[in-house]
């Protein structure tokens, strides 16, 4: 059984997202398989070169390259919502895969959660 | 038909969402029905409902007391997630000693732990509902 954690709030301007990425950090630390998908604003998690320090704020960016490492077997964005927010491959961190249908994406998977 | 376990996690806040309120409805519901629930675990904001310092004024309902109140008539174990409390300064008597806080507030019968309990339940209850705010 794997779970979807879904992110679809923005990287800074509230902890929800932050928050998320502790639930995968967890179930990949018990050893059970999980994977995130970013959508809507979550998506600009996944933009380089974040530079939050004139908002007091570290950089999220940090976080979520610890994910391969600590074992979340994938990370994915949707495809749609990195058109909207104008997030081109060249401005995407490496290691995502984009998702067409993410009906499929949930189908996938035997739990699919939000943050908050 | 086979009664179901439940995990009820809430992540909204009382008074800046209705998700505490929601979340009692439903637990209530659960065991008329006849299901059962395994656990129930605070994240994020949600973690405010634990406050024992809540003080609505009179004529409102107390949630954090009518949550306590429904845990302990049904013996239903409810953890707060340590990260999440600390940040929010929702706080029990060990933390309040290891961070040499003034006070401590969190409401009986919550305890704090970590997410490992939530992992827990993901895994071994048959459903996890999410009552989420407004984010």
């Amino acid at each position: 059984m794997s779970t979807l954690i879904i992110v679809d709030q923005p990287p800074y301007g509230n902890w929800a997202g932050r928050e998320a990425l502790d639930m995968v950090f967890s179930l990949a630390a018990f050893d059970q398989p999980a994977a995130l998908l970013f959508t809507g604003a979550g998506v600009n998690w996944l933009r380089k070169q974040q530079a939050p320090d004139a908002i007091g704020q570290r950089s999220v960016e940090k976080n979520l390259s610890a994910a391969p490492m600590f074992g979340v077997e994938e990370i994915l964005a949707d495809a749609a919502s990195c058109e909207r927010f104008g997030l081109g491959p060249e401005q995407l961190v490496s290691g995502v895969t984009l998702a067409e249908n993410l009906q499929d994406v949930m189908n996938a998977h035997s739990n699919v959660a939000f943050a908050g | 038909m086979t009664p179901l376990s439940y995990t009820l996690v809430i992540t909204g806040a009382p008074w800046s969402s209705q998700a505490p309120q929601s979340a009692l409805a439903f637990a209530r519901e659960l065991l008329v029905a006849g299901q059962r629930i395994d656990r129930v675990f605070l994240y994020g904001e949600g973690v405010l409902l634990a406050s024992a310092l809540a003080t609505p004024p009179s004529d409102e309902v107390n949630w954090p007391k009518q949550w306590a109140g429904f845990l302990a008539d049904n013996a239903i174990p409810a953890t707060v997630c340590i990260a999440s409390a600390l940040r929010r300064g929702i706080i029990d008597d060990t933390e309040q000693a290891r961070y040499e806080l003034p006070g401590n507030n969190l409401l009986e019968p919550f305890g704090i732990a970590g997410l490992g309990e939530w992992v827990e339940g993901n895994v071994k209850s048959d459903r996890v509902i999410y009552f989420h705010g407004s984010n």
